[in-house]
């Protein structure tokens, strides 16, 4: 591992994105947001700090998902295609380096997407009126650990399959596996002990990006702050399961012929 | 020829933002009012209780997102026909209303509690950073909050009759002095988009009925509810046949408001023929019952 390495490698995914415009693309959600904080004024009710708030999360978890996983999934594919991906290799560095660096820029384009959405959301909270607390910054800091492992997810599934194939994927996990959670939690009661250590097999295979949205916490009035030691878990499981997705990824691409 | 073109693409142009502007002329002829017979979305059936959101339209999945914001963000769900056949109890098992206010205990939070989680760490984390709580001892927000929600709702779904009355309700609720006028004003609208509806025309009346900002003449809220009520009873007799059941439901409240309007405004004889026309209609109702007798003996 070439820890030296992966800063130029996260640099050049940051400045392709900066040349591909896709800060513009946060720039037109970040409009949005603004524009759904205007319909709040529209319907002209008071007392709205629930609703600004529910769709502000709404909003941010939406949008940052989505870059988070078309940021991920071109980048293996797109070197390859552009035939960039010799001179990045002629380099001393590993396949496994390349794929942390490459991750390492996707992460970073996507929290400084994430962050920009997130100061333009705080101004149109502010013009609500609302108060900011702990809560939502536990919320800030949590999703962007699970956007570390939706990229590294994306960037796995690309190795995998073809861009758009992985991007469908990644959003159908990314979307999805909250809602197969529950049916899997739903249905537990009803099965026996080795039906139970299926579903747990199962479940633990999914990734649990429902665990990094404190969103609900932090819409809703009168809930405590979120102990420290669940956000440590968050961490470390983050950090894990990001890892594991990157060397399933290594797996293929180790022995992929450019 | 290129002129022409130019002139062909103006009025084209021209056109279609006419068109657009005068659309909601023909909103009535296409897309006219319609009984909704209710929300389907305590489907207790595992797929549908699970896929249940999207089912449903837009509207009635802000609808269920209301009842989130008035329970503090915990999301609730009914039983499953499995999940019944092993023999689970909730709430909804409940034998009477005072057994289910007290049954909170059997409240299913969608997500489970620690001892029905298989998950482990995983459900103890969930627990933490969701909006999860034990359901014994409940309580309720102010539902104030939910007023955009039923905006969007309504917006979204003129035809959508119990999002304007619940509204109209919350609104009611705030218990302001202008709390009765904005409601009124509110529920007019709905009453624009659904000119037959009994059960709006019911809640414009009963908003009517708790306004209190007239305190020098207070049977002015009894007169001005009156015509919504009449209204309501006529649209209510002339579709007799085809009411569903909410809306019977409404038409008898109507009666009882209307005995409750008369009474106040001292109309004794039309509190008699309204009793016994309500009386006639939906049998033994005690409120009319009482309505009745309070006619003949003042007569």
């Amino acid at each position: 591992m070439k820890f030296t390495a992966y800063k130029p490698l996260a640099r050049s995914v940051l400045l392709e994105s900066l040349r591909r415009k896709d800060l513009w693309v946060v720039a037109i959600l970040g409009f949005l947001i603004i524009l759904c904080a205007g319909t709040l004024g529209f319907f002209g009710f008071d007392g709205l700090e629930i609703f600004a708030k529910d769709l502000a999360v709404t909003v941010l978890g939406l949008f940052s998902t989505i870059i988070a996983v078309l940021t991920s999934c071109r980048l293996i594919p797109d070197e390859i295609k552009n035939r960039t991906l010799y001179p990045l290799l002629a380099r001393p560095i590993t396949r496994f380096d390349l794929l942390i660096g490459k991750l390492m820029g996707a992460v970073v384009v996507t929290w400084i997407s994430f962050l920009i959405l997130c100061g333009l959301t705080a101004i149109a909270l502010t013009v609500f009126h609302v108060q900011f607390n702990v809560i939502m910054l536990q919320y800030v800091f949590a999703k962007m650990i699970g956007l570390v492992v939706i990229c590294a997810l994306s960037m796995t599934l690309s190795i995998y399959l073809t861009p758009n194939a992985s991007a469908t994927l990644a959003f159908i996990l990314a979307f999805g596996t909250p809602m197969m959670t529950r049916g899997l939690t739903m249905s537990a009661t009803s099965v026996g002990p080795f039906g139970k250590f299926v579903y747990a097999t199962i479940n633990g295979a999914l990734p649990q990006v429902q665990l990094f949205d404190i969103g609900g916490r932090a819409v809703y009035p009168n809930w405590a702050p979120v102990p420290m030691w669940v956000i440590g878990f968050l961490v470390a499981y983050g950090m894990i399961y990001s890892f594991a997705m990157l060397g399933a990824g290594w797996l293929k691409f180790r022995k992929q012929a450019v | 020829m290129s002129i022409m073109k130019h002139w062909i693409v103006v009025g084209t142009m021209v056109g279609a933002v006419t068109l657009g502007t005068q659309a909601n002329k023909f909103a009535s002829i296409v897309n006219p009012p319609t009984r909704i017979v209710g929300l389907q979305a305590q489907d207790t059936h595992a797929a549908a209780s699970l896929l249940g959101q999207f089912r449903t339209s837009f509207s009635a999945l802000l609808y269920l997102r209301a009842d989130l914001y008035v329970h503090g963000g915990v999301e609730m769900r009914p039983l499953t026909h499995n999940e019944e056949l092993h023999g689970r109890t909730g709430a909804s098992e409940a034998k009477d209303e005072a057994e289910k206010l007290d049954g909170d205990a059997a409240i299913v939070t969608v997500i489970p509690s620690e001892k029905e989680d298989f998950r482990g760490i995983f459900g103890d984390v969930e627990r933490r950073v969701a909006s999860y709580k034990d359901m014994a001892e409940h309580h309720h927000q102010s539902p104030t909050q939910t007023l955009p929600l039923f905006r969007l709702m309504t917006w979204v779904d003129p035809q959508f009759i119990e999002a304007w009355t619940s509204a109209g309700q919350i609104i009611l609720w705030e218990n302001k002095k202008e709390s009765s006028a904005l409601a009124v004003d509110f529920l007019k609208r709905g009453l624009d988009q659904n000119p037959e509806s009994i059960d709006i025309l019911e809640e414009i009346a009963y908003c009517w009925m708790k306004d209190n900002s007239n305190q020098i003449q207070p049977a002015h809220k009894f007169e001005s509810a009156l015509p919504y009520l009449l209204r309501a009873k006529e649209i209510g007799l002339n579709n007799l046949k085809t009411l569903s059941d909410r809306e019977a439901n409404s038409l008898k409240d109507n009666y009882r408001k209307l005995c409750i309007c008369y009474r106040e405004l001292r109309q004794y004889d039309e509190l008699r023929k309204v009793a016994e026309e309500g009386l006639n209609l939906f049998g033994e109702d005690a409120s009319l019952k009482m309505a009745l007798a309070e006619a003949t003996q003042k007569r």
